[in-house]
């Protein structure tokens, strides 16, 4: 029973909703078109809600006419190890149709778009909770026969058009299939559907198929730009901090020097020095400068209402909302901001002899994330805009405010703890300065994550300081400790964590 | 539904002669008029839902050919629409997803096989089991056997199906039995081609109306004492004229092949899977030459006593290839093998698995080891083994490079009016507490995915409210149902609404009104502002509600988070004893994307104002802790790489697809998150007024030393 062509096997691998159904039936016509004996056969069910999916199709490479009156018996569903093209219009789907045996290095072409739809546990991380891409796409080629790997979402935003239409002239470019190109032209055609678009988008992709697309580059880093005001302390930077912080140093205080004045970059860099020497002292090779040249520039323009309203008004900010809109000439556009400042917001302001007692007694009565204002406020408009413009003038107050003293307190109580675990050991020393991750967000978020520090501040840090803990065992207690923070929203993670520690240490 | 079936009707319209191209179900629409059926009903689901769809855009022709459709509000109302051909010669079919729609219909299933049928009746079932499933595995096979309703189960090939539904009809006539037509989920939507035949008007149907009715007779009543006699007369009389009936038009079929000592019985529905497992082990060829002797069972159910003695005579060993559990198929054979004292060795569970859809990888173990255990000779089993090793072994490999993946189940839609009831019922329980949680089937299942992993129980279509029933006075707090607007009208009025009231129950119910029964594919149903009976008023669920007798009542808009939040507290915390009914309005976005588009992009040619909406995350404020999405979900809310050279977490960013649905704001507000979130409002063909505002703005904050997004030259 050899020598009898096989069926072609063809597998797509999609998520609901994004097409995939369409991109099978152009197969499916093309086929027909070709005189091609071919079947599809699909699984759309409640899984078209963006669920993973997918679409199996099989071509008789023989046409029907040829085969005097006989016609294959076609498989339903993809059989593991029996695929030849796969067809992905994720990274992850095709990692997971190479998990399911449908990769195989003897036959299989995978064609795949390197964009990542998140999955819900992804996005709902509270630090980076990605998958990595690029192991990713490793696994891919390294199971596929040959890999076409590209941004398909990409290539098909430039034309306006669906990815499923750049897939298809992708598949019609690399010729597994015994279809010409224009016959998948015309079954786009006879679909009738969105013809223009999607040719544009067929084009595009067969483009991509004849020669790969330079993957576009992800968001870049918007560095602060330059100013007079920090030229001397940059001098000095070159000088003073090793090489490896520098460029996190610079900047910080240009930033600092936004957030507040050139006094307040000053404070920056000699709140960094004696980390500098201590990383010389320990032999972190920089590490340790660099990374708190990082988190300290972070903790020390820290989010009020003041960096917001100043943040809102930045006209780049205005530009590239111009762009993600794509605003037209003769357009009109109006901005909300979605502002729910509360009480802690206002006592951040007050002095801190009318702000504490304040705070406390919201704390007592649970008015801490209750009491607010929730506000869509119009920034591009004149009292908008005014009342915003009006609460960044407020930045020459801020030092004389009750949370900037708070601020300013825990900073400097933090970087005490830096400098002293550095003398036991560097690891500990960056350990204890990753801590400040856990400090960020707003509200309830910010309370957690400072409750989150705190705790293993006392439970673990304290105890490193004073030669409770070994700082070996504290190095690695800590780190467990700051990913069990980041694990859940609740601290159950950080508490079970924090006790298995306890358990460890009473043990040894 | 606002999607159109064009493109379908027109294939319902081929005439003798003409190519039928598509998929599986429509064949089967296409089958039902070449049968001349009279009338079709059902209930949508997955993945049969197209039959009806396509009924209904199909006006004129169902006109012409005066087939009556009737879009059931359950199950249970479509089966007893076959009560038509109890004691009229008419024929007629109804659709709905199994298990679950079998189970609902059971009633009137039951009372409807012990009288049997004159005119040919049909069950088209759309067998919901394995890979892309929604329900619960069970087999539709049991119905069948208790009833006594035949169950066709063709192989998943255009042209058989047509034909098992054309000799269903006749099967049903011939034996005054209902048969139920079974197709699995692939073969639903499994393309080809055959060809067609003309439609055919039943002899009575809408146009050429019966003149009278049947004259009494008690026989024809499910109503004792005839109950007993029917019992009889389904075994003793209806059983052998199907029998009969599928012998004499071969409606099972056998294969032979040169290893004439062993066979394998399979169901049709699985033919081409086993058969694409032999050609893999190098036991067939492409075309369906086997070497192996095949029995191929269109009919799942009678079974044929000597068309299977026939088969199984002179054989060592058979394998019986049935999917799930109990192996119905496998204890009858083995029945009448024995009865007839025919020692061929039954293979089947055991050598395949227990449960589940059979795969490739499951099929090919128990094919090689079938074989290689019967070890027929003209096989070299060690070469066969071998063979079926290296095939088994790429799933193998692959798990060894690859951990398990993360599953990526579906979700709200973008802009998905059900998102914010859960946001809030998310932040109402953060403040006062968790409450036991009765899901229910529809779209706002999926709330029991991330990131709400919400719900205690489902316990079927409509069941919220039932469920709750004993849970509420045997619990401190009050328990909260979530039923849709499709749940409420296919059974929840009565089970659960009409039931709590009568029983003086208490417990919160939240109706989701957002129109349609979406997850079937957007169906109108009674409560729809539109109709396919236009002109019609929708039925109010309000005024029902108020008419049964509800007291506690409020209406919230679903995206009016914070109202949302403070109304659940409300009727969570209330003093007051009794039902309390919140209706969650919002239409449902795929539904109304459809048609806002439409209509946006018309306005727009014609030079009249549009406006979109959308939403926005300032990623230098945003400091990536993600507290938005753990509220939210929305697939248009994801995260990007941080621009800001400090920050390695990524940072939340909303994407193109934003429809403007206003979640992001309502959540920011309502759980006080960040200020990050922006809502853009960008105006197209803007009035004079609006334009001449604009200037002025632009001109003052200018002045003011700020500046406007402008649009780039």
């Amino acid at each position: 029973m050899s020598g009898v062509a096989r069926p072609i096997t063809l597998l797509i691998a999609a998520l609901g909703g994004e097409g995939g159904g369409v991109l099978t039936n152009w197969i499916v016509r093309a086929a027909e078109r070709q005189g091609l004996p071919v079947q599809s056969t699909s699984i759309p069910g409640v899984a078209q809600r963006t669920g993973a999916t997918t679409y199996y199709v099989e071509i008789y490479p023989v046409p029907a006419a040829e085969l005097n009156g006989r016609m294959p018996v076609l498989s339903l569903s993809p059989n593991a190890g029996d695929i030849d093209v796969l067809v992905a219009s994720e990274l992850l789907e095709a990692a997971r149709a190479v998990a399911a045996g449908f990769v195989t290095k003897d036959r299989t072409r995978v064609m795949a778009s390197t964009a990542r739809q998140l999955l819900m546990p992804e996005k709902m991380a509270m630090g980076d909770g990605r998958l990595d891409g690029e192991r990713l796409a490793k696994v891919v080629s390294d199971h596929a026969r040959a890999c076409w790997l590209f941004d398909m979402n990409s290539v098909a935003q430039a034309q306006g058009a669906m990815a499923n239409a750049v897939m298809l002239g992708t598949l019609a470019a690399l010729g597994d299939l015994p279809i010409p190109v224009e016959t998948f032209e015309a079954a786009i055609r006879d679909d009738g559907k969105g013809v223009e678009a999607n040719l544009r988008g067929f084009q595009a992709g067969l483009a991509a198929g004849r020669t790969p697309p330079a993957d576009a580059k992800g968001e870049v880093k918007r560095p602060q730009a330059a100013l007079a005001a920090t030229q001397q302390l940059e001098n000095e930077i070159a000088v003073a901090v090793p090489e490896a912080a520098r460029a996190f140093a610079i900047e910080g205080v240009r930033r600092l020097a936004r957030y507040q004045d050139a006094a307040y970059a000053r404070r920056y860099l000699d709140r960094l020095g004696p980390v500098c020497h201590a990383d010389a002292e320990a032999g972190a090779q920089g590490q340790l400068a660099r990374e708190c040249a990082r988190h300290l520039a972070l903790r020390m323009a820290y989010d009020d209402v003041i960096r917001v309203a100043a943040a809102k008004l930045d006209p780049e900010r205005f530009a590239r909302i111009a762009a993600s809109t794509r605003l037209k000439p003769n357009e009109t556009v109006a901005v909300y901001e979605v502002l729910a400042p509360g009480i802690e917001e206002i006592c951040a302001l007050l002095p801190p002899w009318l702000g504490r007692p304040l705070m406390r007694a919201a704390q007592r009565h649970g008015w801490l994330g209750r009491v607010h204002w929730a506000m869509n406020l119009n920034s591009t408009s004149i009292t908008g805009y005014a009342r915003l413009a009006l609460l960044a003038k407020l930045k020459r107050l801020r030092p004389y405010g009750y949370r900037f003293a708070e601020e300013q307190r825990a900073i400097d109580g933090w970087l005490a703890d830096v400098v002293a675990a550095a003398s036991r050991s560097a690891a500990l020393a960056l350990e204890v300065v990753e801590c400040a991750r856990l400090i960020k967000g707003y509200g309830d978020t910010h309370h957690r994550g400072s409750d989150s520090f705190a705790a293993i501040k006392d439970r673990l840090i304290a105890p490193a300081l004073t030669g409770r803990l070994a700082p070996a065992f504290a190095t690695e207690a800590i780190l467990n400790a700051r990913v069990a923070a980041l694990a859940d929203p609740d601290g159950n993670r950080l508490a079970i964590c924090l006790q298995a520690i306890d358990e460890r240490r009473q043990a040894a | 539904m606002e999607r159109s079936f064009k493109e379908e009707v027109r294939s319902l319209k081929l005439g003798a002669g003409e190519k039928f191209r598509g998929e599986g179900i429509l064949a089967v629409t296409k089958a039902l008029l070449q049968s001349g059926v009279s009338y079709v009903g059902g209930y949508q689901g997955a993945p049969v839902s197209h039959l009806l769809d396509v009924m209904v855009d199909a006006g004129d022709l169902l006109a012409e050919l005066g087939v009556h459709v009737e879009t059931c509000t359950n199950e249970a109302s479509a089966a007893a629409m076959l009560g038509a051909s109890i004691n009229y010669p008419l024929r007629g079919a109804v659709t709905w997803k199994s298990i679950v729609g079998t189970n609902v219909a059971a009633d009137a299933l039951s009372n409807l096989a012990s009288p049997g049928v004159i005119g040919g009746a049909m069950i088209v079932l759309g067998e919901d089991y394995g890979e892309g499933a929604s329900v619960i595995q069970e087999r539709s096979y049991a119905y069948a056997m208790k009833s006594g309703i035949w169950l066709i189960d063709p192989r998943p090939h255009l042209p058989s199906i047509v034909r098992a539904v054309e000799q269903g009809f006749e099967l049903s006539e011939a034996s005054h039995a209902p048969v139920m037509l079974e197709l699995r989920i692939r073969g639903c939507h499994v393309t080809g081609e055959f060809i067609a035949k003309d439609n055919r008007r039943g002899t009575w149907s809408g146009i050429d109306k019966l003149g009278a009715p049947a004259p009494f007779n008690y026989d024809r009543l499910a109503h004792p004492p005839v109950t007993f006699a029917q019992e009889r007369l389904k075994v003793e009389e209806r059983l052998p004229a199907a029998r009969d009936y599928i012998r004499s038009h071969g409606m099972n079929e056998m294969f032979d092949g040169d290893l004439a000592g062993i066979g394998i019985v399979t169901l049709g529905g699985l033919y081409n899977s086993v058969l694409r497992a032999l050609e893999r082990l190098g036991l067939a060829d492409v075309f369906g030459e086997s070497r192996v002797p095949i029995y191929c069972l269109n009919v799942a159910y009678p079974l044929l006593p000597d068309e299977l003695t026939r088969f199984c005579a002179g054989k060592d060993a058979i394998l019986v290839v049935e999917e799930g559990s109990p192996a119905y198929i496998e204890q009858q054979i083995a029945t009448e093998l024995r009865r007839a004292d025919i020692q061929t060795r039954i293979h089947g569970k055991g050598l395949l698995p227990e449960t589940g859809e059979y795969g490739s990888d499951a099929l090919i173990r128990g094919l090689a080891g079938f074989v290689t255990q019967a070890a027929p000779s003209g096989v070299d089993g060690e070469a066969l083994r071998a063979r079926a090793d290296a095939l088994l072994a790429h799933r193998a490999n692959a798990a060894k490079a690859i951990e398990a993946l993360p599953p990526r189940p579906p979700t709200f839609c973008t802009g998905c009016p059900e998102r914010p009831v859960f946001a809030a019922l998310k932040i109402a329980q953060r403040d006062i507490g968790p409450a036991h949680i009765a899901a229910d089937i529809g779209c706002h299942a999926f709330a029991t995915f991330a990131p709400f992993s919400m719900g205690n129980s489902i316990l079927g279509y409509g069941m919220s409210l039932a469920s709750a029933s004993a849970v509420a006075p045997n619990m401190e707090r009050r328990p909260v149902a979530v039923m849709g607007d499709g749940g409420f009208w296919h059974n929840g009025i009565i089970t659960g609404v009409t039931s709590t009231l009568f029983n003086n129950g208490d417990a919160v119910l939240v109706v989701m009104q957002n129109g349609y029964t979406s997850a079937t594919g957007l169906q109108y149903m009674p409560s729809s502002k539109q109709s396919r009976t236009a002109g019609l008023p929708p039925i109010s669920i309000e005024g029902t509600l108020r008419a049964l007798g509800v007291k506690w009542l409020r209406k919230v808009r679903t995206y009016s988070v914070g109202t949302m939040v403070r109304t659940l507290k409300d009727a969570l915390q209330s003093g007051q004893h009794g039902l309390k009914v919140i209706v969650a309005d919002g239409e449902c976005q795929l539904a109304r994307q459809r048609r806002v588009r439409a209509e946006d992009a018309a306005r727009l040619k014609s030079g009249q104002r549009v406006q979109r909406v959308r939403y926005g995350v300032d990623d230098e404020v945003c400091t990536g802790d993600h507290a938005c999405m753990r509220l939210s979900g929305c697939p248009s809310l994801t995260l990007k790489p941080s621009s800001d050279p400090l920050r390695s977490d990524p940072v939340a960013s909303v994407i193109d697809t934003c429809v403007g649905c206003g979640l992001c704001g309502e959540v920011a507000h309502a759980a006080v998150l960040c200020p990050s979130f922006y809502r853009t409002e960008v105006t197209a063909n803007a009035g004079w007024l609006e334009q001449t505002r604009q200037r002025l703005r632009r001109r003052v904050i200018a002045w003011l030393g700020g500046a406007m997004p402008e649009a780039r030259a």
